[in-house]
Order: C-alpha cells, then structure tokens, then sequence
C-alpha cells in the first residue's frame, strides 16, 4: 500500500492497477451507477446532449492518442470523420450491410487511410505535417464531395441512412442509443487505457518527448507512427459511422475544417497526455454551444441577441483554447490531478513530488 | 492577357499575406493561422470606419484599418505571445488557431457576417490587348503592393530599426543583451504583418467579397509562404505567384471545387522535394 502520493506506485503488481487507491474505486463506481441511472433520471434532450458528447469523445479519444501521446499534430480529423460517415453510407446504401458488419469496416477502412495520411509524418514534423495533415483533409473532403454530389439524393439534402439494427432489435431512441454508446465508449477507453499502459503508449510518449532519443533507444519509429494514425484515424471514423447512424443522415458540408480544430480544442481543454483529459475535453466541448444557448435564455429580452447566438458559441471555444493554453496548458485533467493531490495531502500544503500522470 | 492579370492580382493578394506570414515567423519563429483572420477582418473594419462618418471616406476607412492594425498587433503580442515564450512550437501556433476562431466570431458577432464588397471604383480604367479589362481598384491593387514590399525592403535595409528587426530575427537573446527592445520590434512585427494582412483583405475584398468563407485565403497565403521559404520574403513572393498560377490553371483546367485543395497539395509536392522552401535556409530545428 503506496503511502507516498496519489498515482506513486511502489511495487511492479501496485503498478498494473488502473485505479490504485480505494477512493479512486468508489469513484469509478459512483460515476458508473449515475451513468446507469442517468436516463431514467433526466429529460430526453439532456440524454441527447450526452449522446453527442460520447459520440465525440471517440473521437477525441482517437486525436489523443495521436496528438497527445504521440505528440503528431494533425488537423484531419475531420476527413477521418467523413471517412466513417461515407463509409457507412455507401455501405448502407449499395450493399445493404448489416450494422454490425459495417462498424468495423468504418474503423478498418479509417485505418487505411490513416496510414496514408500517416506516411508524411515519417518525413516532416511540427508545423509541416499539420500542414500535410490539412492537405489530405481537402483531397478527401474533395472526394466525399464528389461522391455526394454524383449520388446524393440532391445536392445539398444529403443521404439518409435507416436505423440500425442488431438482429431483431432496432437502435433508435435516444435511450437505447445512451447505453449502446455508454458500453462502446467503456470499452473503447479500455482499450485506450491499455495501448497507453502498455508499450505502443511508451514508445509513442518516448517519441513525443524526443523522437531522435527514441530512435537511438530502438524504438521503430515507422512502425509506431504510422499505428498511431491508423489507432486515431480508425477511431476517428468509427465515431463519424456512428453518428452517421445515429443523425440518420450524411452530408459532407458539416465536416470542416473547424470541426477539425473544434477536436484539437478538446484535447487541449482536457488536457494533452492523458485519457481523462480526452473525456473531460469532449463533454466541455460538446456541452459549450448548449449552456451557452441556455445562458442567453436567461439574459433579460432586451439584450438577447439572437442572431448572433451561433457567432458567440464559436467565440466561446476559440477563448477557451487561448485561455486554457495560455493559463492552464495542462487541461482539465491537470486541475483534476490537483484536486485529488490537494485533498491527499491535506492538511500539508507542500507537494514534495510532482504528480505523475496517469 | 486575361489569364496574365488574374493571376498577377492574384499572386498581389497572396503576396501580401505570405509576407506578413514570413515576418511574424522571423522575427518570433511564431506560424500565424489566423491570418486569414485577420486580412477578412482587416477589410471589414477597413468599410466599417469609412462608413463612420455617415459618408463614405476613403481617409477615414484608412486610418480605422490603421489603427485595428496597431492595436490588434499589440494586444496579440502582449498578451498572449509573450506569455509563451519557452514553450513547445504547437502551443504558439494552436494560440494562433484559436485566435482566428475569436476573430471568425467577431465576424459573426459585429457583421453578422454580411458579404460586403469593397467598392473602390470598379469600372474598368485599362483595356488591355486580349481582352483583359484591369478596373481601377486592380492596377492600385499591384501598385499598392509593389509599394509595400519596396517600403519593406528599404524599411529592413536602411534603417537602423529594420536592423534592429534582423537582429532579433537572428537571434533575440544577443540583441536584446545589445539593446534592441526585443518586445517592441515583435509587436512592430504583429503590426506589420497584420497591417499587410489587412491591404491584402481591403483588396481581396474589391475584388471578390468578405465573408466568413473567404478567411480560406490565409490558408493559401500560408502554403505560399512555405512554399518560397517561410523565412524569406522573396520567398513569399515567389511562393505566392506559383500557388496563384497552380490555382487559376485548377479553376480554369480541372475544376474549381478542387481550387481549394491545390495550394496544400502543391505544398505536399514541394515539401517531399525540397522541404525548406525554395528560398528558405536550411536550419537545423525540427521541420523534417
């Protein structure tokens, strides 16, 4: 039993555990029963926002993995996105495929093209591959945009998809669709937590830090640039399949660039490096636009300016990307970890050791 | 001869961006993507302050787009550039990003984002042979930008501020150590690089429209100024007249829904070639 921090583990079995102290695993709990319980408790709209923000959190679970922990800049995501969603449209649409069938072939096919968008990453870095990364945004954004074009039931309507069904049941409602999301976003992190636990997650930390230094340890760089793209990219389109069948229908207008940014946003917000910090950074991002739309309804009517309502929600996220970088660089994750440290070390104010991240 | 004036005008807009993106990254190694941002922004204050005085003023609409320069450069510089010095590149740059979103909403917010055109006397002043009809705003389009690169070349050359601006560039701990106001000649370079931006817009918005579509243009102006070097000035302009080129032969050629791909996959091209730019040093900080 490690008394020396909240996240210092003394000994190689302490070191597996995922949650470490027992106050962790009563939290874990807790935030799982309310998760549970959640829909029965709240109004469908409030269930509908939590869809959004496990729909994104997929994703932004895939940006981490790619921006966060392998430290590879990369303004696609929005392509990989549309990759899913087309996926699953023509899937859908000219070969009928079931949806358990056309899951994986989103995820496997965003893992192909992840590789390609991955390949200059082993020739630029910084600046030069998020300018690469932008560059294969529009070339698939101009595919996507042909193939709606040539096959949209009209120009601008987009393609509509059917509900999905696993067998005899049919996923439709926001309810069913809450806990369908809730048990595939636990397994994904999962899955997540483990790749980062494990050694995929040290090497891409190791080339993070100093890639070169990496190299020299015997780390592959290829090898393990390229799974982190085709890891985030097969995450990204998974998301963008899902939400593909969850809206019923598919347009490629809405995949821009500034959903792009608006994924980077969140793993900032939340905090780059950490799996918290990538669920923490899709439910602030997602829930923005809405409390701020409740926010104006609150303002008397004299100053409610309707209109630009959209134009102030977009504000909001780019002040909290400046704000958060420029005062909290280290996210939501990191005003976590200091909480869990404060109340550890209480009633000492010192902190003798720096927090390790999880 | 059609093709000729389009594409000089063209290359004018992007010249200008490329420029001031060439100058934010010498003087504090900063990659600005807000600058598209910034140019669209720069022409709506440049038609908003010439409407101030209820008639249409061309002095007025001048000094407004002057003093949203000067202002803007400062406060970007002061209070959020500054305050990262030491840390990694991305931060720096995902500051810039979030700031060309704060600056898209503005759009939204105070313009709600209307088209405006910049209406500086369009009717056609030259015929040219083939053709081709250059309107007023056009030839003091190129004039105008002529006049700045020539103003920045002399500005860098002669006088002992530009100097002082190389030698920051070069190497801001040794010349503020030899007395050079290191904080000043960056915010002076966010000035001029935002003023730059803001000419760049002003005609960018005579000559098609502003609006929250058109802030793509600084995409555009920034593969021009890797592609030349994106620390070179001659570079830029370099840059700029091949990524103009490449994109008027897409429209005209190909299509014009892939107008948008082709500078970054032009930049793609470039990069796997000669990845320093054409005109760019070859230093030893990460880039490839």
């Amino acid at each position: 039993m490690s008394r020396a921090g909240t996240n210092l583990r003394t000994s190689y079995l302490e070191s597996n555990e995922v949650l470490h102290r027992p106050y962790q695993k009563v939290l874990m709990a807790i935030v799982l029963a309310v998760a549970v319980l959640l829909p029965a408790a709240t109004s469908t709209y409030f269930v509908h926002l939590l869809d959004l923000c496990f729909l994104s959190a997929i994703g932004a679970l895939g940006l981490m993995l790619l921006t966060g922990y392998c430290g590879q800049i990369s303004l696609g995501h929005a392509a990989f996105l549309a990759v899913g969603a087309f996926t699953t449209v023509i899937l859908t649409v000219h070969v009928r495929a079931p949806f358990l069938v056309v899951l994986p072939a989103a995820a496997v096919s965003g893992a192909l093209l992840g590789f390609i968008v991955g390949l200059p990453s082993l020739r630029f870095r910084g600046v030069y591959l998020a300018i690469s990364t932008l560059a294969m945004h529009y070339a698939i954004i101009y595919l996507a945009t042909s193939y709606q074009a040539n096959f949209g039931s009209s120009a601008t309507a987009g393609i509509t998809i059917p509900d999905p069904a696993i067998g005899p049941f049919v996923l439709a409602g926001d309810q069913a669709w809450y806990y369908f999301l809730f048990v595939l976003l636990i397994l994904i992190t999962a899955a997540c937590i483990n790749l980062t636990r494990t050694r995929p997650g040290r090497a891409w930390m190791a080339i993070r830090d100093r890639d070169i230094a990496a190299q020299a340890l015997g780390v592959n760089l290829t090898y393990y640039k390229l799974l982190a793209f085709m890891a985030s990219s097969a995450l990204a389109s998974l998301s963008g399949s899902l939400l593909a069948y969850y809206s019923n229908v598919v347009t490629v207008e809405k995949y821009t660039l500034d959903l792009a940014v608006i994924y980077v946003a969140m793993i900032i917000v939340g905090g780059m490096g950490s799996i918290l910090g990538a669920l923490l950074g899709a439910i602030f991002i997602t829930l923005l636009p809405f409390a701020i739309d409740s926010l104006f309804g609150y303002l008397p009517r004299a100053w409610r300016f309707g209109s630009t309502l959209f134009g102030v929600q977009v504000g909001a996220v780019g002040t909290c990307i400046i704000l958060f970088l420029l005062f909290e660089p280290k996210g939501l994750a990191e005003i976590w970890r200091r909480m869990e440290v404060y109340f550890d070390r209480w009633p000492f104010r010192y902190r003798p050791l720096e927090t390790v991240r999880r | 001869m059609e093709f000729a004036a389009t594409v000089v005008i063209l290359t004018c807009t992007y010249a200008l961006l490329a420029a001031g993106i060439v100058i934010l990254y010498k003087a504090g190694r900063v990659v600005n993507f807000a600058h598209g941002e910034l140019a669209i922004v720069g022409g709506y204050v440049f038609y908003s302050s010439g409407l101030m005085a209820g008639d249409e003023s061309l002095w007025l609409a001048i000094a407004g787009a002057l003093a949203f320069s000067i202002v803007m450069g400062l406060v970007i510089y002061m209070t959020m550039m500054r305050r990262l010095v030491g840390e990694p590149f991305y931060v720096a740059i995902l500051v810039t990003v979030g700031l060309g979103i704060v600056l898209k909403s503005a759009i939204l917010v105070i313009w709600r984002a209307e088209r405006l055109t910049i209406d500086v006397g369009v009717a056609p002043a030259l015929r040219l042979a083939g053709g081709a009809s250059l309107s007023y705003m056009d030839i003091v389009s190129v004039l105008l930008t002529i006049a700045f690169f020539a103003g920045l070349y002399l500005f860098f050359r002669f006088t002992r501020l530009g100097v002082q601006f190389r030698g920051t560039a070069e190497n801001a701990l040794l010349a503020s150590q030899r007395g050079v106001n290191v904080n000043f000649v960056l915010s002076l370079s966010w000035v001029i690089a935002i003023m730059a931006a803001s000419l760049s817009g002003v005609l960018y918005g005579g000559r098609a429209f502003l609006s929250t579509e058109s802030v793509t243009i600084g995409l555009a102006g920034l593969t021009a100024a890797l592609v030349g070097g994106l620390d070179s000035l001659r570079g830029a302009v370099a840059g700029a007249f091949i990524v103009a080129l490449a994109q008027y032969l897409t429209v005209r050629l190909i299509s014009p829904v892939l107008s948008e791909a082709v500078p970054f996959l032009l930049l793609l091209v470039v990069m796997s070639i000669r990845p320093w730019g054409l005109f760019g040093t070859l230093e030893e900080f990460d880039r490839v």
